[in-house]
């Protein structure tokens, strides 16, 4: 999985590329914990090239969550594919995380 | 560190010369008159560079050399053949004969330095690649070693957690119970039960562990210790779904790895057929009707450990005579074929449907093969687990166990 980080207004976004799976959960959790020690105040985690999210990639996802809410922190997800969108419904995920649809929204969302 | 020199030379003149010249450039020299005293010696001190003389009684230069490749101790030696004519048929023999160099007995003090030297320095370089070469085989031959504990390990934590699952069979009277169970690696994350909550009632669950391996194994096995009937009674007094999954909801929260479970739990009652369920994350159950439609029985919801004040609610559906209740893991069905299409639950759900008339352990064996030929694979990816129950009699069939 491919994860580029870049600062955009009040937030940092790591765009992911590939799968969020067990297999690639050492390279997400790296690259967050880079953030959350940079004391970014929101998160914006860009699906939009994630084709597949596992059990394991939710937790992760939930887990992040959690960690920056206790930080007075707070993630966002953005543009989720719509597989990837259903298996997040499932599980309940977009009562816990905003889900957006473009990089502005998530930006304002968040100032507002 | 000074390089160990064997000569070998029957000519006592030359060879205490040359020794001489040898000790003076620094090295330590030994000396053999003959190539089988010279063979001893090399075997014993295991000298850096061999210097032979070509010309000798009994064996002579090339015939030693061919002794020494023949040796599995010494086959790696470097040899230096000397002789007084370096003619190019002479030169060829020699070399073809096992020898690595050759050295003129009218060289240079120059040029016997140069050749050492040259000898020496491939001598090391053939003992580090000699020595990496038996590392490498002893530390291969312990991590196979280690690895063959590991799986034995494995796979008798799997048998224990095979033998935690229910027997197949009639778990009470009225009900048919088949499954078929495939973990992703031996030992499983994805564990299922049924079993008697009193004369009335049939509890059962199915649960999935976030992640794989060991880890994922244990975490299950302590969730199931907790969901056994006993355990639950004493602890919440029934065996209701939401009761169960709020308890273990706060039980079990969200690992320092982002690891957690999905868990569906259902209670049947057996004299009316009715029954309640509820899910945690859990892609749930397929309840295939003998009459109607299959339909699935789970909505969105939080898995264990996400919120600590979820709320889970009760569903509840009546099961007829010949009705069948299937709970999966999302494994059976999230299998890709090669070009990266999913099976999907629609397809299995499909698979279920057509195989009504089939017994139930058939229709779940089709299951899995079908997944199989979809993903053209035998082993799947994630753990698989398909358990199927079926209303056999009437629906006032009676607990028996």
């Amino acid at each position: 999985m491919d994860i580029t980080q870049r600062a955009v207004k009040g937030a940092t976004v790591l765009d992911l590329k590939g799968d969020l799976t067990y297999s690639n959960r050492a390279a997400f959790k790296t690259a967050v914990e880079q953030v959350k020690n940079s004391n970014c105040r929101h998160l914006i985690v860009n699906m939009e090239q994630v084709r597949f999210v596992d059990s394991s990639g939710l937790g992760l996802l939930v887990l992040v969550s959690q960690t920056f809410k206790l930080q007075q922190a707070q993630i966002s997800l953005l543009k989720p594919q719509s597989y990837v969108r259903e298996i997040m419904s499932l599980a309940n995920i977009p009562k816990m995380i905003p889900i957006y649809e473009t990089e502005g929204d998530a930006i304002t969302a968040r100032a507002a | 560190m000074v390089g160990t020199i064997l000569l070998v030379e029957d000519e006592p003149v030359t060879r205490t010369s040359m020794a001489a010249r040898l000790t003076r450039l620094g090295y330590r020299v030994l000396e053999a008159e003959n190539g089988r005293v010279g063979l001893d010696v090399a075997r014993r001190e295991h000298p850096d560079l061999l210097i032979v003389d070509w010309m000798m009684p009994e064996m002579d230069g090339p015939t030693f050399c061919e002794a020494v490749r023949r040796d599995p101790l010494l086959k790696s030696s470097q040899l230096l053949l000397m002789t007084a004519h370096d003619q190019p048929v002479q030169i060829a023999e020699g070399l073809a004969r096992g020898a690595d160099d050759f050295l003129s007995k009218s060289a240079s003090k120059q040029e016997i330095t140069a050749r050492v030297l040259a000898g020496l320095r491939t001598s090391r370089l053939v003992r580090a690649l000699e020595t990496a070469g038996q590392e490498l085989v002893s530390s291969m031959r312990l991590l196979q070693e280690k690895q063959a504990e590991t799986e034995a390990d494995l796979q008798s934590a799997a048998l224990f957690v095979q033998s935690l699952l229910p027997p197949q069979g009639s778990p009470v009277q009225g009900i048919a119970l088949a499954w078929e169970y495939q973990p992703s690696l031996v030992l499983g994350g994805d564990l299922f039960d049924v079993m008697a909550v009193d004369e009335e009632h049939l509890g059962l669950y199915i649960l999935d562990a976030s992640g794989h391996g060991v880890a994922a194994a244990l975490r299950s096995a302590s969730l199931m210790s907790f969901l056994q009937v006993d355990n639950v009674l004493q602890l919440l007094g029934s065996y209701d779904p939401v009761t169960v999954l709020s308890e273990a909801n706060r039980r079990f929260p969200l690992s320092a790895d982002g690891e957690y479970f999905t868990l569906w739990v259902g209670q049947l009652h057996l004299p009316t057929g009715r029954l309640s369920y509820a899910s945690a994350g859990h892609p749930g159950a397929l309840l295939c009707s003998a009459q109607g439609p299959s339909q699935w029985l789970t909505r969105s919801s939080c898995p264990l450990g996400f919120d600590p004040v979820a709320r889970f609610e009760r569903d509840c559906v009546t099961l007829m005579p010949a009705d069948r209740l299937f709970l999966l893991s999302d494994g059976i069905y999230e299998v890709q074929s090669p070009s990266g299409e999913l099976w999907g639950r629609e397809r299995f759900q499909k698979v279920i449907d057509a195989e009504k008339r089939t017994s139930l352990s058939m229709t779940i064996g089709t299951c899995f093969s079908e997944a199989r030929h979809w993903q053209e694979t035998h082993q799947f990816q994630d753990d698989a687990a398909v358990m199927g129950i079926e209303l056999t009699g009437s629906p006032k069939g009676m607990v028996n166990g």
